[in-house]
């Protein structure tokens, strides 16, 4: 089973002025199982809105999304919060952590939010951040962490839900170029270890070596 | 629940000084309340705490019962009303004495004299004593409870000058008149007692009468039938009568005025914290709403949190405000007031949770994706 199949997907934008301008151009995109794959393009090239969309938190104004199996084209709000809190995990640009959280409560917290399986979360979380390198900083707060770490306990988030699709948003745009080949080399090693699909939001060319294939996008339609 | 306390205890300056300022502003409710009511009771305790449910004054005595004077002409006029059931006389004054609990020290003490019935319990009497019993005959007193010169069971209230002495028979809660120390004894014995520190005064004329209406007539139509009958009598039932003594409602408007602040205060300062508590945490609920969170679960964690301030300061505000009641203030006895309590603490939880509506309004507008842009709700 595909982790993602996005077929014929548009999405328009009604400006205020009644203009429409669209953002994505009847996509088609199909991510295997295990497969990371990097989404290259310029600022403003629709990258943002089509990961958005496969991950629940935009709707398509037309086409088909499915994700691992489940269509959600026409989810309304409800059915794509639970769908974004059982099945995607997401590790944005800029806003990641909750900063009132310790690490290992910012993972924890997707277990309140939806499942509530208690010890077997905390216990997940335990794993997760050790795995991550991360076992002697679980009660550090936010701001007691670098920004490599804080980007690993996003990582780490992400994965919290077993979800069947990752989504990295500029995953490495605030970090340096080391930090940022450690990150992503940790992204690669991790979603290989679980078998999860990707997709990698990038403008960098250098982040693409560390995915299965490249996607390009330019004024909202996808390149192979 | 889990996020809204996480978030408490890792910002326990912030919220803990929302707590303090509404557990200060709890505090000063309950105080003045307790105070208005310590208050009241203390002017007018002897009035409501009474059994007569009409009182009759001359017009001429504004409702003030010390200068409201019932000449025979008057009294005649009441005890002529059709409807009329029981009647008597009610005479005031306030003197100079000394007690065995005053330590000797002067205190003015304020005299009611009723007259007695067979039992003790005529028209006018203490509607319920702690301790004791009624006056029997002359020089009996029961006396008032609270403050600092409160009655006792034995004592002695020597009257200067002249040293008319009455003994405290029985003793009762809340039957103050004018704030001062007041006994309640039979009409003949006020009469003497007025005559022992002015010789020259004379048979003194009661002050006002008090009634009770004849069986089948209510106590509104008793006053109704009384005013009706001569325009030189002022009748009220007891409530109308403690409450419209000069000075009462003057002093139940200012406090009104006073509690009507408070509970603007509380909701607009819990209202302006979580707004901008709200504003200050965006990007993180906006995160939330990213990775799933319902807009109703982060709605509900911030009304939990609401709900917890609110409580808090109401309990370490009843908590400050309860030493208080148990030591008075002064000559005034101020009661732990549970319906007070109650009252208010139903009131703010419901004004804050209203208030707070303003930041879940914020809550439920954040949209997901501006975590992929970076743009919180207060953007």
């Amino acid at each position: 089973m595909n982790a993602l199949e996005l077929t014929d997907v548009r999405k328009v934008y009604t400006m205020g002025d009644g203009s429409d301008v669209v953002a994505l151009d009847r996509s088609n995109l199909t991510v295997a199982e295990d497969e990371i794959i990097a989404l290259v393009g310029p600022s403003g090239s629709g990258k943002t809105t089509l990961c958005s969309m496969a991950g629940g938190i935009l709707s398509p104004t037309e086409g088909r999304i499915v994700v691992a199996g489940e269509d959600i084209s026409d989810y309304g709000d409800k059915e794509l919060t639970k769908f974004r809190q059982e099945s995607i995990g997401f590790v944005f640009q800029s806003v990641n952590l909750v900063p009132f959280l310790n690490a290992k409560e910012n993972l924890t917290v997707v277990d309140e939010l939806g499942a509530r399986t208690g010890k077997e979360a905390q216990r997940r979380a335990d794993d997760l951040l050790g795995e991550l390198g991360l076992g002697d900083r679980k009660q550090n707060m936010p701001s007691q962490l670098s920004g490599g770490q804080r980007q690993r306990v996003a990582i780490g988030r992400a994965l919290m839900n077993d979800p069947k699709l990752v989504l990295f948003d500029e995953p490495t745009s605030s970090l340096d170029t080391e930090l940022g080949e450690q990150v992503m080399e940790l992204i690669r090693t991790e979603m290989k270890r679980r078998g999860t699909a990707a997709i990698v939001v990038t403008h960098d060319e250098r982040i693409t070596e560390f995915c299965d294939r490249s996607v390009h996008i330019v004024d909202g339609r996808l390149e192979s | 629940m889990f996020l809204a306390l996480k978030e408490m205890s890792r910002a326990k300056t912030r919220f803990g000084l929302l707590v303090a300022a509404i557990a200060l502003l709890v505090f000063l409710i309950l105080f003045q309340q307790s105070l208005q009511n310590g208050l009241i009771t203390g002017f007018v305790g002897a009035i409501r705490n009474q059994n007569a449910p009409v009182l009759v004054y001359s017009v001429d005595g504004q409702r003030v019962i010390q200068g409201s004077i019932i000449t025979p002409d008057l009294e005649a006029e009441v005890r002529d009303v059709d409807g009329l059931g029981t009647v008597g006389r009610l005479g005031q004054g306030t003197f100079t004495a000394t007690s065995t609990t005053s330590s000797g020290d002067s205190l003015d003490a304020t005299i009611l004299g009723y007259e007695l019935g067979d039992d003790g319990q005529g028209l006018g009497a203490p509607s319920e004593l702690v301790d004791g019993r009624y006056p029997s005959g002359e020089l009996e007193a029961v006396g008032s409870t609270g403050g600092d010169d409160a009655f006792a069971v034995g004592d002695t209230v020597v009257l200067q000058p002249g040293g008319f002495e009455i003994e405290i028979v029985g003793v009762a809660d809340d039957i103050q008149l004018n704030v001062s120390p007041t006994l309640f004894v039979s009409y003949s014995t006020w009469s003497d007692a007025v005559q022992s520190v002015n010789p020259d005064a004379g048979e003194p004329l009661p002050n006002v009468m008090v009634a009770a209406p004849a069986e089948g007539v209510t106590a509104d139509q008793l006053v109704t039938d009384i005013n009706d009958r001569s325009l030189d009598l002022d009748a009220l039932t007891r409530d109308d009568a403690a409450s419209e003594t000069p000075g009462v409602a003057q002093v139940q408007q200012s406090f009104q005025l006073i509690f009507l602040l408070y509970g603007l205060v509380v909701p607009c300062v819990t209202g302006l914290f979580f707004l901008i508590v709200t504003l200050q945490k965006a990007d993180a609920l906006t995160l939330l709403r990213a990775i799933g969170a319902p807009a109703k679960r982060l709605v509900a964690s911030l009304l939990i949190q609401v709900v917890l301030m609110i409580g808090g300061g109401l309990v370490i505000g009843t908590a400050l405000y309860f030493p208080l009641t148990v030591t008075g203030l002064g000559g005034l006895e101020l009661r732990f007031e549970t319906g007070a309590v109650l009252f208010w603490s139903i009131l703010l939880l419901t004004l804050g949770v209203a208030s707070s509506l303003v930041a879940a309004r914020r809550v439920l507008r954040i949209d997901p994706i501006e975590a992929t842009t970076g743009a919180g709700v207060g953007a």
